[in-house]
């Protein structure tokens, strides 16, 4: 039997406890790569118990709708990978794609400086993001892009120029979005705090924010634990054709291949 | 590592060339590699410590920017502030959970600035003692909780066995 916890009100608890979400953290790390090859549903299947009918149904259904999956890290960047790595992906065969997002990319820059982003700061996360763009415009395999997004030091600035896209178009629709923001908080506050931050984890507002901020379509299959059998989607924005498919579980964005 | 250095650079050299006001890095204070700085603070005219010089130490680990940097008041003058401990520690949500890889040390300096230039009254934290005796050296090794004032936004659950450090975020 575990030792009966006696709590000390003269010790300070705070190191142990973090010490402790510090070794969840480097295990996840050291398990989970971050974007994953692709895997069948059968793998995903593995995740949960056999008793676990809800979800071993869903996946059914969504090895009937889809070919297969890659699993990106559980750290809080999921979303900004996964949109990342799959609409990059896509850009590989689509040039007249390409030739627009390059634009885009190139021109955003300013933008988040005019908005009144330190250009110093974002320079940096922008020569990255575009030296990324760059790559994928030069005959680039799939398997070198793959090897990019799990390089940490890449993979991480990616991310960043990603969370300030998001926060930047949040704050030039900030008359819009504020509206759906809890809590009292100006749309400065809250890019600030749920969106610029690094390892915190995206919802709607974010989802909206970057398919707009970026024009691509971007549909997302939710798995619940609702009884329909069936997994629902939304797209974003709505009523669009999309181009980057991703599956959701609670708290967790990983890619699907249709 | 090397992508650290180049940022650091960057950012010294911003600091140097054009500090906000009330702020001056001693470059003497600089060791080689860029990893700790010490910056010089004034108090601003017409707040409550004007005049007063404050010194804060930076420390910036390998993962920097994607940490923030160990930031604390150093030397024998620590601002008497209701967000800052006798032992330097300052509890600024922008130094733990708000950090962003697009701050930077020139950002991290406004923002001691301004909540230096918008406290009313000299005070210390409510459990300082407490805290001051049984906490880490390194401030980063504390769990912050942060509330916004008016509209109390919870950052976390609050754990029972949890001494809560109350501060106001910016």
């Amino acid at each position: 039997m575990a030792e009966a916890f006696n709590f000390d009100p003269d010790k300070n608890y705070d190191e142990a406890t973090m010490e402790q979400q510090r070794n969840i953290e480097k295990e996840i790390s050291a398990n989970q790569a971050l974007v994953s090859f692709q895997i069948d549903f059968d793998t995903v299947s593995a995740d949960y118990s056999k008793e676990d009918e809800t979800y071993l149904g869903k996946i059914q259904d969504l090895k009937i709708k889809y070919k297969c999956v890659r699993r990106t890290r559980g750290d809080g960047n999921c979303f900004y990978r996964a949109f990342g790595f799959a609409y990059l992906e896509q850009l590989l065969t689509n040039q007249v794609d390409y030739a627009r997002f390059k634009e885009v990319a190139t021109r955003s820059k300013d933008e988040l400086v005019s908005l009144g982003f330190p250009q110093f700061t974002i320079e940096d996360f922008h020569d990255t993001f575009m030296d990324v763009v760059e790559k994928v415009g030069t005959p680039c395999t799939t398997k070198e892009l793959h090897e990019t997004f799990n390089d940490q030091g890449i993979s991480d600035y990616l991310v960043v120029y990603l969370r300030l896209l998001v926060s930047g178009y949040l704050q030039k629709k900030a008359d819009f979005y504020q509206n759906f923001i809890e809590g009292g908080r100006s749309v400065k506050e809250f890019c600030n705090q749920e969106v610029e931050p690094m390892g915190k984890e995206s919802d709607h507002l974010q989802v909206m924010a970057l398919t707009s901020a970026l024009g691509v379509a971007v549909r997302v299959v939710y798995m619940d634990r609702g009884e329909s059998g069936q997994c629902n989607h939304h797209d974003f924005p709505e009523e669009s054709s999309p181009s980057v498919y991703l599956l959701y579980r609670p708290g967790h964005y990983d890619i699907l291949y249709s | 590592m090397a992508s650290m250095e180049k940022r650091l650079q960057k950012e010294l050299l911003a600091l140097t060339k054009d500090p906000p006001a009330g702020v001056k890095v001693d470059s003497q204070r600089i060791c080689t590699n860029l990893s700790e700085w010490t910056v010089d603070l004034e108090g601003a005219p017409e707040s409550i410590y004007e005049g007063e010089k404050f010194q804060l130490m930076f420390k910036f680990g390998s993962r920097y920017p994607f940490e923030s940097p160990q930031v604390m008041f150093i030397g024998e003058h620590i601002p008497v502030h209701p967000h800052v401990y006798s032992n330097g520690h300052i509890c600024l949500s922008i130094l733990t959970y708000d950090w962003s890889p697009a701050l930077s040390a020139q950002s991290v300096c406004l923002s001691v600035v301004s909540m230096l230039s918008s406290c009313k009254e000299k005070k210390r934290p409510p459990d300082n003692a407490f805290y001051v005796k049984t906490c880490s050296k390194n401030p980063k090794k504390t769990r912050w909780w942060y509330h916004v004032l008016l509209n109390k936004v919870e950052r976390n659950s609050v754990n029972m066995y949890e001494e809560e450090r109350p501060c106001d975020m910016k």
